[in-house]
């Protein structure tokens, strides 16, 4: 068969939406998909049978095994419960019962919802479960978790990248309150002040990642200083969307299966990995515009499809996420 | 493609208020009605010709939520124009201005030129702010006042244009150190090479079409 019938024979057989609902990209590789796919079948059946054994012990147990188990991922079926344990957020929905469902019923609060509401339909367009017309349509779900939130943190109340985050955690976890309570764990504990109303938080992180860009990729941080360009403008989404709707969603997720178990230090490898990955394509930008499209380039399209390779796989993982480990 | 100015612009607003859209239909030529909300900063260009000369526009689209504002401050400094955009159809939205209106001369230069833009004008039977209160709030702060539809395209090259013309007049009166690049201005590669060939202010625009 000829390359281009093959990919197109490839493209065929790729579905139209992936497991969580997105729509594949028009432009999706869907011949190095396949090879891709192939390729972790075994390892990926190997590691589910891995969880499983390690699981049926019962709860979920901090130690380096799991965490190593975690770094290479975390099987969809087992994503909800591992996160909920390692995140603490399960301990907090067990010592408060109801407690998520009793801020729905308690007192309303006008502006929050309308807030919310605004952003339903924003939230993942590209996602059939998260249209209208979807038969358990995820947008109220969205609506009561991100809601809940509100209230119970009213000093954050509700900033625009939460629901992408929301959104993401009810792709994981079927069950509204679970959600509910990770995203509690995200907010309230993993990235303090990422969110309120000085996202304080947020621009520290941003700020601690150029430096490390300054000491570890020097040439892109001169680039960025040449161009005049923020480091919040390349970075400001990966940071507040946590990669969401940024990488692609299964590389998304591994990211987050680390950030749960292991906390923001995650963001900052991602991040400069993504950086050290796609160094000379960024240095070639010849200016400022240019370099922060080239910037969104990196995390999608046939760049993303290279890192979601990257994340897949543990050799190249351990040279990518372990070298450039700062910490 | 070489051009004789660059001016940089801002869109600020209350979230919603349709100004990724209003970016959208001026770069490419099109409405997308379902969208991902602008999460921070987001960056569009597109070059047109003022009084024969080629001017490329790069636009700065911020987030509209009260919490960005910390972010997308520092990307007043360096703009040349600003469209302050309302939702006609929500008035609370026009009711933010006067607070939009204070953040922007706070961190801008003095001279930026700023257009109030009532989005959403195809949405009539939902209006809430008339069109008259808009004109006014504009008189009132020395402003330039347009209604527009990103969804029909109504007055959407006209927001853009008219506030390049008006830079470009300042410009023409020496109102602007075009030297200082904090002033949202860079003088192209091509402006020595251009004269008067061409006729008036026409303000057709050229190649279009995504960011550059």
């Amino acid at each position: 068969m000829e390359p281009a019938e093959r990919a197109q024979a490839a493209l065929d057989r790729v579905p139209r939406v992936d497991a969580y609902g997105f729509e594949r990209p028009a432009d999706v590789d869907a011949a190095a998909y396949e090879d891709s796919l192939a390729a972790q079948l075994a390892v990926l059946a190997r590691r589910a049978h891995k969880w499983e054994r390690l699981l049926r012990g019962g709860g979920v147990r901090r130690n380096l095994t799991l965490k190593r188990y975690i770094r290479k991922g975390v099987p969809l079926e087992h994503r909800a419960r591992v996160w909920m344990g390692v995140s603490g957020a399960q301990a907090q929905l067990d010592q408060n019962p109801g407690y998520y469902h009793r801020l729905l019923q308690g007192h309303r609060d006008d502006s929050l919802e309308e807030a919310i509401r605004t952003d339903l339909h924003r939230t993942f367009p590209d996602n059939v479960r998260f249209r209208r017309d979807a038969e358990h349509c995820l947008q109220e779900p969205l609506f009561n978790v991100l809601l809940a939130y509100g209230l119970h943190n009213p000093a954050v109340g509700y900033c625009q990248g939460m629901n992408f985050v929301a959104g993401y955690l009810l792709l994981v976890s079927s069950r509204e309150e679970e959600a509910f309570w990770l995203l509690d764990a995200l907010l309230g504990r993993i990235l303090p002040d990422y969110y309120g109303p000085a996202m304080l938080g947020l621009r520290t992180d941003q700020e601690v990642l150029g430096e490390l860009v300054r000491a570890k990729l020097p040439a892109v941080a001169a680039l960025l200083d040449r161009h005049g360009v923020p480091w919040s403008l390349l970075a400001a989404r990966w940071f507040i969307c946590l990669f969401a709707d940024v990488l692609p969603v299964e590389t998304a997720l591994r990211v987050w299966d680390c950030l749960f178990c292991e906390g923001s230090k995650v963001l900052f490898r991602v991040a400069l990995t993504l950086l050290k990955l796609h160094q000379a394509f960024l240095l070639s930008a010849a200016s400022g515009p240019e370099l922060c499209q080239r910037a969104q380039e990196i995390t999608r399209g046939a760049c993303a499809w290279h890192c979601y390779s990257f994340m897949q796989t543990p050799a190249a993982r351990k040279q990518g996420f372990d070298e450039l480990c700062p910490f | 493609m070489a051009y004789a100015y660059l001016f940089k612009y801002i869109i600020i607003g209350d979230t919603g208020v349709g100004k990724s859209c209003l970016l959208l239909q001026f770069t490419d030529k099109r409405f997308q009605p379902v969208h991902d909300l602008t999460i921070g900063v987001e960056f569009g260009a597109r070059m047109i010709t003022i009084d024969g000369k080629q001017i490329k526009l790069q636009i700065w689209d911020t987030a509209g939520q009260e919490s960005f504002r910390s972010i997308t401050r520092s990307y007043y400094r360096g703009a040349a124009g600003a469209l302050l955009v309302y939702d006609i159809t929500r008035r609370d939205t026009f009711n933010h201005l006067t607070t939009w209106l204070e953040d922007a001369r706070q961190h801008s230069n003095s001279n930026m030129v700023i257009m109030l833009i009532g989005n959403k004008s195809d949405l009539e039977s939902r209006r809430e702010v008339k069109k008259e209160e808009g004109e006014a709030f504009a008189r009132e702060h020395g402003l330039i006042f347009m209604e527009t539809s990103a969804k029909t395209a109504s007055n959407v090259e006209e927001a853009f244009i008219n506030t390049a013309k008006e830079i470009y007049e300042k410009i023409q009166e020496g109102v602007f150190d075009i030297n200082n690049e904090a002033n949202g201005i860079k003088i192209g590669p091509q402006h020595a090479a251009t004269n008067a060939t061409h006729t008036g202010n026409q303000g057709g625009q050229q190649a279009g079409g995504g960011c550059c």
